[in-house]
Order: structure tokens, then sequence, then C-alpha cells
């Protein structure tokens, strides 16, 4: 009989690669809908790119009908773990698709290393903390020209990617949280290791999960809140599942801004006079069931006329930058995001949102790479742009 | 056996040499022969031997795949064609190595719907779920008639095949319900079978009406299993959709009571589709997972489909269907007759998946295997068959998993018994395919005709079938297919 080595984190989802799927397909497109859903699969076409098709290769190679090589690393790593399959599959291992990939990536990462360029997502952590080799802020400069405490009840956890990359978001949801009051500080964060676990790279997420819960401990903050769809998605799924537990709340930023609008604390006072498309990040949507908390604060924003995409919520088209693709298949990131593009150019709007950054990224990327002149934002940056009354 | 000539592949020619005439024929991205990419497809859901291919080749027209012919029958290379692999027989499975076509990722376009004629021209690739798509949005007052399949099952492979749908009771073998055929043979010539045949250029989209009166060459090519050529194009029939549609459960008590709704529904010639299933199944359909039959419960339940035009058609069709189990209970039978909304609604909405075909099966798609005896079954010993394959589940302690259809107004059934099982787990495999072989022998026996039929079951065959049908078989191979390029091996060729 087959056995998976004990060490193995993801060792149970590979066994259960063993005993269920037969191949049925299902995974391939929406389920009931026959729309595209998967960018591995419908970009490299062989069934090996398909989440059926690495679930064989997992069995391949835990039979020894396969053997290691460089061969494996794209029908491996090329894959957004953007959840489509999951959300189509109806079988009961449905809902651990992207874990069984997971886990084929640990393993590999054993054998035949990551996609190229990924292990950049390490190395780069090893020297900054973050896996954009940016210099590590501690966020005592925010704290400062926010006039933050060293300890309070809310943690704004930003994430690497708002910190480094879509600054203007950090800074919307910064001035957000002030604005309406809420008692919250800072830390000088490590990587929520989303971008690690991903890509099979899991040689420092113990220590990094471990570090950010005793910074956040020290605050003494009892809710951790993000703009991030992916830490959103770590800080509650991956610590639990890597065995590093946590006594705080965990809320996306938008889940306070719905809270405060529906016990009216808050009004949003101007009006926001545009066709705004929205795009559901994969880590918010299919990962962690949020689809319609974003649609209701869209709806109550005057003005805004909100359009949906023929792909939307479960059935959304990844934006192709999860899953350690954007690093390891720049290129290809892009073009999966210029079909969700050309997809949002339908609906007529001339705005296109999201609630994550990284989704944001890429759809930018995009955008300008192919001369779209969409405007691209987040939500929390289009609240930023309205009057908001404060109610006591 | 089929005399083939002895084969070399890759003495007269290297594989790198078959590599680079199928990149320049198909272009590098679409031909693969690292073992990643090839391991997919060199086994299935069943319990049939695992074999790698040399090669896979993604095909996006036939002019690509005339080369690919000349070239293979020039060099003894076999062609597997493939769609989604979903055939429940290892029909995909290279026996023999070769090159594996997967037609299911780029030759995948609906061609022609015609309204008038009520057909759809399809290439091989085009699964179910994209056609109910595209007539929902485009023709909904049409409809196609879907199996007991997941929607990413290919429809020129099911009809091919001679599959069956859910309107089986009035339509018969899906293979009666081609109207055309454009194929490949193995000279790399391209034939066009049916009222399509006019015309030395391609053929009008419009003109694939019917498939006779001209002599039938349709035959060379249905349930062959990919023998005798390369399917291009199919055109399938469709038929309208009814405003009015409703399904009936009808719960019987008695092992075999169930054959006989089976035969007296479906010549009433009202019901679109009577499949069954045993009380097992039932309970997989709400989700228990290892069901078992307890002392009292029904043994059998049928799904007895109805659809009018006119209120006072459907009126009248229910009427009939009423009648017959009045009839059959006052004959000595046990039939409670129910709604089957009401009980998706009592019990677990998932049941919804059976009934809005095409749709992912969650009995079937439990664990890692799946296998079956389907066959066509002759309708008169349908309580035999039942009692006798019931007790061969028994005693190999597994689920009985029992399908069955009337088909064509009852002049014939499906017989299908089903297996799931854990593929992987030591010594499953074994124990399954002996409760199968067990099956297989008992039904053969009492003259039931398998389909998609795997190798070790062609063989069974081969020991029961007349000597002149064999024969006529080997002669008909030999001359489409003489360099045996075609999916060799099946029906041990």
């Amino acid at each position: 009989m087959v056995t998976v080595d004990r060490e193995i984190v993801g060792k149970e989802f590979l066994e259960m690669a063993l005993e269920r799927c037969i191949k049925c397909s299902t995974c391939k497109y929406g389920y009931k809908n026959y729309e595209r859903s998967c960018p591995s699969g419908e970009h490299f076409l062989f069934e090996s790119y398909w989440a059926s098709g690495r679930i064989r290769t997992i069995r391949g190679l835990l039979l020894g009908d396969l053997e290691w090589s460089k061969d494996l690393i794209d029908p491996i790593f090329a894959c957004t773990t953007c959840g489509a399959c999951s959300d189509s599959c109806q079988a009961p291992h449905a809902d651990y698709i992207v874990d069984m990939i997971e886990a084929l990536r640990e393993l590999a990462v054993q054998h035949v290393g990551p996609a190229k360029n990924q292990e950049m997502l390490v190395s780069r952590c090893d020297e900054h903390c973050n896996p954009y080799g940016e210099d590590n802020s501690t966020n005592e400069d925010l704290k400062k020209k926010h006039n933050l405490p060293d300890k309070a009840e809310w943690l704004y956890f930003i994430g690497c990617t708002s910190n480094y990359r879509q600054q203007s978001l950090r800074d919307a949801t910064l001035r957000f949280f002030k604005k309406v009051g809420i008692d919250f500080t800072l830390i000088d964060e490590h990587c929520c290791t989303s971008p690690m676990i991903r890509t099979g790279q899991l040689s420092i997420v113990h220590e990094y999960m471990n570090y950010n819960i005793e910074e956040i401990k020290k605050t003494g903050a009892s809710k951790v809140i993000t703009s991030c769809a992916g830490c959103y998605r770590t800080l509650i799924k991956d610590f639990k599942k890597y065995g590093v537990p946590h006594d705080f709340e965990v809320y996306h930023s938008l889940e306070l801004v719905e809270k405060l609008l529906d016990e009216e604390k808050i009004e949003l006072n101007s009006e926001f006079n545009h066709t705004v498309t929205y795009h559901d990040p994969c880590h918010l949507g299919r990962h962690m069931g949020i689809y319609e908390l974003p649609r209701k604060i869209y709806k109550k924003i005057p003005g805004l006329k909100l359009v949906e995409m023929k792909r939307n919520r479960n059935f959304a088209w990844c934006c192709g930058a999860g899953g350690g693709v954007k690093i390891g298949y720049p290129d290809w990131a892009i073009d999966i995001s210029k079909e969700r593009l050309e997809e949002a150019k339908q609906t007529g709007a001339s705005i296109i949102t999201s609630t994550c950054p990284f989704c944001k990224t890429n759809l930018q990327d995009a955008s300008d790479k192919y001369n779209f002149d969409f405007q691209v934002l987040d939500l929390m940056e289009i609240i930023d742009q309205l009057e908001i009354n404060i109610k006591e | 056996m089929t005399s083939i000539k002895e084969r070399k592949i890759y003495e007269d020619i290297s594989m790198e040499d078959v590599r680079a005439r199928l990149e320049e024929i198909f272009g590098a991205n679409n031909v693969s022969n690292k073992q990643v990419d090839l391991y997919p497809y060199s086994y299935d859901m069943t319990e049939c031997t695992k074999q790698m291919p040399d090669f896979v080749v993604i095909p996006e027209n036939k002019e690509q795949l005339i080369e690919l012919v000349k070239f293979c029958n020039n060099h003894l290379i076999p062609i597997v064609p493939y769609i989604s692999g979903n055939n429940v027989g290892g029909l995909t499975i290279p026996e023999r190595g070769g090159i594996v076509v997967d037609f299911g990722k780029k030759m995948n376009k609906i061609i022609h719907i015609d309204d008038n004629m009520m057909y759809a021209l399809l290439e091989p690739g085009v699964t179910f779920g994209q056609l109910e798509k595209y007539l929902d949005e485009h023709f909904p007052h049409l409809r196609y008639s879907y199996p007991f399949a997941p929607p990413y099952a290919g429809v020129v492979g099911n009809v091919i095949l001679s599959g069956m749908n859910n309107m089986s009771c009035k339509l018969g073998s899906m293979g009666d319900s081609i109207n055309g055929l454009e194929v490949i043979t193995a000279d790399g010539e391209i034939a066009r079978i049916g009222s399509c045949f006019y015309g030395k250029d391609e053929a009008d989209v419009k003109s694939w009406w019917s498939r006779y009166p001209m002599p039938d060459l349709m035959g060379l090519f249905i349930n062959w299993q990919g023998m005798t050529g390369l399917v291009t194009k199919c055109a399938v029939q469709l038929w309208p959709k009814h405003e009015y549609k409703k399904i009936f459960l009808a719960v019987t008590f008695g092992l075999t009571d169930v054959a006989s709704i089976l035969r007296e529904a479906g010549r009433t010639e009202v019901v679109d589709d009577i499949s069954a299933v045993s009380v097992e199944v039932v309970k997989m359909s709400v989700e228990v997972p290892e069901p078992t039959k307890y002392p009292g419960e029904p043994d059998f339940a049928a799904l007895l489909v109805i659809s009018a035009k006119t209120k006072a058609q459907f009126e009248a069709k229910k009427e009939i269907v009423l009648e017959t189990i009045d009839y059959l209970n006052e004959n000595g039978k046990n039939i409670i007759l129910a709604d089957v909304d009401e009980f998706s609604r009592l019990f677990n909405l998932r049941v919804r998946c059976y009934l809005d075909l095409p749709a992912a099966l969650l009995s079937l798609v439990e664990y890692s295997g799946l296998t079956w005896f389907g066959s066509y079954a002759p309708s008169h010993k349908l309580e035999e068959l039942i009692e006798k394959v019931d007790k061969i589940f028994h005693k190999h302690n597994i689920p009985a998993f029992i399908y069955m259809k009337s088909m064509k107004s009852s002049h014939y059934s499906i017989f299908r018994p089903i297996m799931r099982y854990m593929k992987f787990k030591e010594g499953e495999e074994e124990r399954y395919h002996t409760c199968l072989e067990e099956i297989t022998d008992t039904c053969i026996d009492l003259g039931c005709i398998p389909y998609k039929t795997p190798t070790w079951m062609t063989a069974k065959l081969r020991e029961k079938i007349n000597p002149g049908w064999l024969n006529l078989f080997e002669k008909i191979k030999n001359c489409m297919d003489p360099n045996n390029i075609f999916n060799p091996g099946r029906w041990n060729t």
C-alpha cells in the first residue's frame, strides 16, 4: 500500500487523491452554467493541467508510475489555485481540491523545486520579511502619521501587497478607520505566508505565523482586520490548517464597513456617479464564500451603478495573479486578466473594482498592457472618495 | 483474431522523428510525450489495465487529422480517439500505445443548429453541458436528450457507441439518432455519410437531415469503438422542448415488480423515459454513503417522465400513466406512485441533480473507481436478471446498484449493474472485478449484449458469437483498417 511521508503537512490530502475522483470532468467548467472556469486547463489544454489531471499526477507519483523530473513543474505549478474546480466538482472531495494541489506542490518543492522565480518569494522574505524584496516597513512612520497607539482593540494587518504595491488601498483603508473612529494600531508585519503556502514552500511558514501572532498579542488587539483577501483567507483558514491557532477575530475591512452601515453608524453622503463592475477575488469568494457582502455595499453607494459580468460570484473567472502564477508565469497571468477585462468591457462599465490588492495589481497590469483604459479600483478606494457622515 | 502486420513502431522511425512530424502537423504546444501529460490518458475509472500512450495530440481541424492518419498508416502507429474518457469501458486506454487524439479541447465546435429539420451538426469534442447551454441560449424551444452521465461527457462519443438518454423510451438507442457522419478512413480519405453525401466539396450545413435511404454505411462506424476511422463531424437529431413536463416516482415492493413497470408503461407510448434503480441507489441520492436495503423497504424506484405540447395532451398522458399503474396493482403488483418534486423537497434538494440532466451524479462520483456491466437486455428476461444479479451482489457484499431503462416503447431494455469502489485500495479492484465478471457471465448467458465493452468482456463475447458474424467482422475490420492503426486491441483485434 502507498505510504506518504508523515512530515508532509498535506499528507491527508495526498491520500485523499487515491480515494476520490473518477475524473468525470465536472470540475472543468462552471457547474450548470458550462462557462470556461479553469485558467490553467483552458490555456495548457492537456488533461494534466486540469484538477482531475493533477489528482492523477498525485497518484502517479505516490504509486511510482511517475518519476520526479522538471517536466512536472508546469503541470503542478501553472495553476492559480482559484478554486473554480472545487466549486464545480460535486464529489465528496470537492472542498479539498485546492488543498490537494497545495500538498502536491509541497511534495514537488522537496523533489524538483518550485516554478521559475517562485523561490524568490522565500529568499526575499529571508532578507526583507516580504515577498516583494522591498525594505521592510516597520509601519512606525504610518503609526506616527496617523497618530496610532501601541495598544488597541483592533489591529490593521496591512499585508505586503497593500504595503509595497497598492499603497493607495492601504492609505484609503487607514483614512477610513480613522474617519470612523475605531481604536486600531499597526505592527511590524511579516508576510502572512499566503504566497509561500500557495507555492508549496513551507520552510518559513510556521515561524512567520508565530511571529505575527506574537506581535499582534503585544498590541492587546482582539480583532485583526485586513483589506487583503489573501491575508484574510490565510489568517482564518491557513493558520488553523498549519496548526498555528490564534484567539483573535479576523475581519475583512468590508465586513466593518457593512457593520457600520447596517447599524446606521455611518452614512454615505456624496455620490459616486460611475458604472462599476465587480470582480470577485478568489480568496474572498470561492475560498471564503463571501459574494454578497461587497455587492450590498456597492448598492448603498449613492450614484453608483453596479453591473455584473457574465461570470460572477462563484463562476467568476480568476484574475490570474494567485497561486504563485503572477511571479512564476507573469505573461500568462496578465493574459488571464485580459480575458476578465474583455468580459468587463461587455458590461459597459468604466471602472472595474475588486476587494483584493493582488487582483487590483494584475487587472491594472493587463489593462495597461492591452490598453483597456479601465480605471481599476478597490472598493475601499471608492469609499475613500465619498463624504461619510459619522453618527453617534 | 484479426491478422495484422507485425508492428515495428519506432524501429523504422524514431520517437524524435515522430514528435517532429506531429509538431509540424499540430504545432509544438499541441503535442506532448512528457510522462506527466501522458499519464492521465493511461487509465480510466474502471479496472481495465493501465497503458501509457506514446504521444497525446490536440487537433484543431480535419486537415491535421488527415495528415496524422496518413503518417500513422505509413508507420503503423496506433491512433486512439479521446473526448473526455468517461466511457466506463476503458475504450480510450491505448491498448497498444501510440497516439491519443484529444478531441475534447479544440475540436469542440457546435457547427450548426438546424431549427427547421431539428438537428445539430457537431465536432467530436462537444459535450452535453455545452450543447445544453447553447440550445438554452439560442434555441430554447429545442432540446437534446441527455444520458445518465456527467455534463462533460461527449455527445458524439455517446451516440457513436449507442448510449442511451432521457428520451430512450421514445427513441431507443442514441445510435439511431445520428443523421450523418464525416469520417477519415485509413487511407486518409474523407467520407461523408448520410444525406450530406452529395457534392465533392464541403457539404452544406443544411444537408445533414437524414441517415436514409442510401446503403447505410453508418454501421461501419457505429459501435466500432474507433476501430474503423476517425469521426470529424456528426449530425444528431434534436426534438421540440415541450412546455408541460412531469416526473413520476414509482416505488415498487417485491424484488422484480419493477420489470413490469418498464414493460407496461413503456408500451403505452406516452412516456419519454423510464429509468429504474434499486433502492440502494435511491439512498445514495440522498447521501447515504454505503446503503443497504432493510426488510420492508421497497426494492426499486422508477422515474417515469412525460412531456406534452398542450395541457390536454399532458392530462391525457398523465391519465394513461396512472391507469397503467392501477392496472399493475390490480394484477398483483405492489407499486406506489409519487410526485418526484415532493420526494426531492422532502429528502434532499440535491436529488434534483439526478433529474436535471446532464448532471454530476452524486452516487457515481463517490470514490476513485467506477465500473459496470452495461448492456442491452431482452425485456422478458428482466425478472430473472434482477434476481440473479441481486444475489451476486449480496454474495460479494457489494451494494446492489442496478440501473435499468425501457427502450423504444419497451422493444428492449437496458440492464446495468454498477459498482463504485476504491480503485487504489489494496485488493478492492480484484474483489469488484470478480463480482463484475460473475455478473457478466450470468447476464450474457441470459442474452444481454454489453455495449462500450472493455476487452476482457469482448473476449467473453467472442466465445459466444456465431462464427459467421466474427468472420464478417474481421473481414470488415481488415478492409477498413488493413494496418490496424485505429484503436488497436479493441474487440481483441
